[in-house]
């Protein structure tokens, strides 16, 4: 009949996206949490990365009080590359402020009958201060393992001395292997990582669905935008259109954010890899949309059965967490990536770009998958709602 | 026309709707009265197709709400008890999204707006957003929505609520307008003088149930009653009545 018109879903649509881009406040907190996962994310690895990056014993900081009672072990720590700076008597609450400011990894108080000790082979007392709350302590066990040594080339000595060989003070020789390489180590950590990258998904459209539904039922203009001349899955295609557009931009900005941070770190380093280009982010951001419907569509469904703003809000806030459990339980699991994970919401998208920063090959299939199995659960969450709008009970309700 | 002939509508347990037939005519304003929670809101919700009724049949220009509720929703202007306006849209804005939802194109719903902008007296109000209005305010926002698209029949809940001397007198002035036009309008009410002034019939309604239809002289005269109000609790049946 009347062909040439807007079409009414896109009246809606219009007017819902003009009250949510009129919000300021709530848009505000949107950009901020869709920018500051990214920046977060690329400020923790670079800060791993640096610190995988700075060579092992590098300026080990350490304090030494009566330093000149043992010259041998001050060469030797020299010589290990920790730096030493001699102080002067120093009492408990001076060291501790010492190690507070975090410049220093540990102190060395050697006692004064040090050398008198010493000379007579009774036990020369050094005291070691440090601060196992800070993030220098690693430092300390090395500088630990050197004074070990050197007791330990001092007793063989000593034994020598009196003819008896010092592979009587070893029974047993011990040899470390680590074979948690770093890369084992962040394969696991950046399939949750990317994961959250989506996230803004499920944040973004939160505000809009809420508000277009269980926030106009509560303000009571439901009934009357029911009594139009309109189709409830008009209204609801709407409505979904609108909150799902603010879900879009929430991932795209997101994914493309992190792609720029992520190509700019050097993530080998840390045995991670970003092997993404511009296109295959491209096709990652179009196989996507249908999870921004997903998520706006699942969110319009639960909040229009709520009563209030502040029902639904508690509602979603929970059900949000829902599309993280697979992603998390796979991590957790340690599952290898197989054909069905394409099949989950989230889920999918999550392995899918976790794949490509692998930099594997592998074929359109996951990319429909990932497309379709979002979609029909987009499809399926807005068709419930239509359904429920036009529902005796629902127009009760209102 | 708006023609009812003996609908029943039941929740549950609960019969809302008894047995309600009534006829409203063309050019004519009728009054719905009937005590609260007579089902005044399920009848219009009837009306709309927003609830499909039990028994019994509705015809709305002889198009019934239940198989094409879309075209009769297109043809009747439907202002709820409750306003339903948007705070962080602009009186016009408001206006022509209603407009648009009911196709209307976008010359002529512009100056469709300034016309019932004009004929409610609320051009001050048409550019604000409607955060803060009063309640005269917005009742006369929801009436501009519910005149916009010129539908032949109205349905009113309480249109005069709220409103100040001189804006009722504008209403009225409006309504009369309508009836000049041709339009069915039936407007729910509790204000028996507005009833007396502007209505030609009344329809009295209570526990689900039509109890009388007629002008507002006629029930007075069956009723032996001279105050209409009066007449209508006689009719209602309180306690007093049924003891009289």
């Amino acid at each position: 009949m009347n062909f040439h018109k807007k079409p009414r879903f896109l009246i809606v649509f219009l007017k819902e996206l003009r009250e949510t881009l009129r919000d300021k406040r709530s848009l505000g907190l949107l950009a901020l949490f869709t920018l500051i996962y990214p920046v977060m994310l690329g400020y923790i690895l670079n800060q791993q990365i640096e610190r995988a990056t700075r060579p092992e014993r590098e300026g080990i900081a350490l304090s030494v009080i009566g330093a000149d009672q043992a010259p041998t072990l001050m060469a030797q720590l020299k010589q290990k590359n920790v730096t030493i700076t001699s102080l002067p008597a120093q009492t408990d609450a001076q060291i501790d402020t010492l190690l507070r400011g975090r410049k220093v990894a540990a102190v060395l108080r050697l006692s004064t009958s040090f050398t008198t000790d010493y000379a007579a082979m009774r036990p020369a007392k050094i005291e070691l201060w440090y601060n196992s709350a800070s993030d220098l302590d690693a430092r300390r066990r090395d500088i630990e393992e050197i004074l070990q040594a050197y007791s330990a080339n001092i007793a063989g000595a000593r034994l020598l001395a009196h003819g008896v060989s010092p592979a009587t003070m070893a029974p047993i020789k011990l040899q470390r292997y680590d074979t948690g390489s770093n890369a084992a180590r962040s394969a696991g950590v950046i399939g949750s990582v990317l994961g959250l990258l989506f996230f803004p998904a499920f944040i973004c459209s939160l505000s809009a669905a809420v508000d277009s539904t269980a926030g106009e039922r509560e303000r009571r203009s439901l009934e009357v935008l029911i009594s139009q001349p309109a189709h409830a899955w008009e209204l609801i295609v709407g409505k979904w259109l609108a909150a799902s557009a603010l879900s879009v931009i929430g991932i795209i900005v997101a994914l493309s954010l992190a792609h720029a941070i992520l190509s700019w770190l050097p993530l080998e380093e840390i045995g991670m890899s970003w092997r993404v280009t511009s296109s295959d982010l491209a096709v990652v951001c179009c196989v996507s949309v249908p999870l921004a419907l997903f998520a706006a569509g699942l969110q319009i469904a639960i909040a229009m059965n709520a009563k209030s703003f502040k029902e639904a809000q508690s509602m979603l806030s929970f059900i949000m967490l829902v599309p993280m459990i697979p992603g998390v339980a796979v991590s957790m699991l340690e599952l290898k990536t197989a054909t069905w994970m394409y099949l989950v919401p989230m889920l999918s998208n999550q392995t899918l770009l976790r794949e490509i920063a692998k930099g594997e090959a592998i074929g359109s299939l996951p990319f429909i998958l990932t497309f379709a199995s979002s979609a029909i659960a987009a499809l399926a969450a807005v068709t419930f709602a239509a359904w429920r709008m036009k529902s005796e009970r629902y127009v009760l309700a209102v | 026309m708006i023609e009812v002939n003996e609908v029943r509508k039941q929740f549950g347990a609960v019969q809302a709707l008894g047995g309600v037939s009534f006829t409203a005519r063309d050019g004519q304003i009728t009054a719905l009265l009937g005590p609260n929670g007579a089902g005044k809101t399920t009848l219009l919700r009837l009306l709309v197709g927003l609830l499909k009724r039990d028994h019994g049949s509705i015809a709305v220009d002889g198009v019934d709400p239940a198989v094409d509720p879309i075209a009769v929703r297109a043809n009747i202007g439907f202002l709820t008890d409750q306003f339903g306006l948007y705070e962080r849209l602009s009186t016009r804005e408001y206006l022509t999204y209603f407009g648009e939802l009911h196709g209307m194109e976008k010359k002529g719903l512009a100056a469709r707006i300034d016309e019932v902008s004009t004929l409610l007296q609320m051009d001050d109000i048409l550019e604000r957003r409607s955060k803060g209005f009063s309640q005269g305010q917005r009742i006369k926002v929801a009436m501009a929505r519910t005149l916009l698209h010129r539908p032949r029949h109205l349905l009113l809940d309480e249109p005069s609520r709220g409103l100040d001397v001189m804006s009722t007198r504008a209403l009225r002035v409006a309504l009369a307008a309508l009836r000049a036009d041709g339009c069915c309008v039936i407007m729910a009410t509790h204000v028996m003088q507005e009833v007396s002034h502007l209505c030609d019939d009344v329809i009295v309604i209570a526990k689900g149930c039509t109890v009388a239809q007629g002008s507002p002289q006629q029930l007075c005269e069956r009723t032996g009653i001279a105050s209409l109000e009066d007449a209508f609790v006689s009719l209602v049946g309180t306690d007093e009545g049924m003891l009289a």
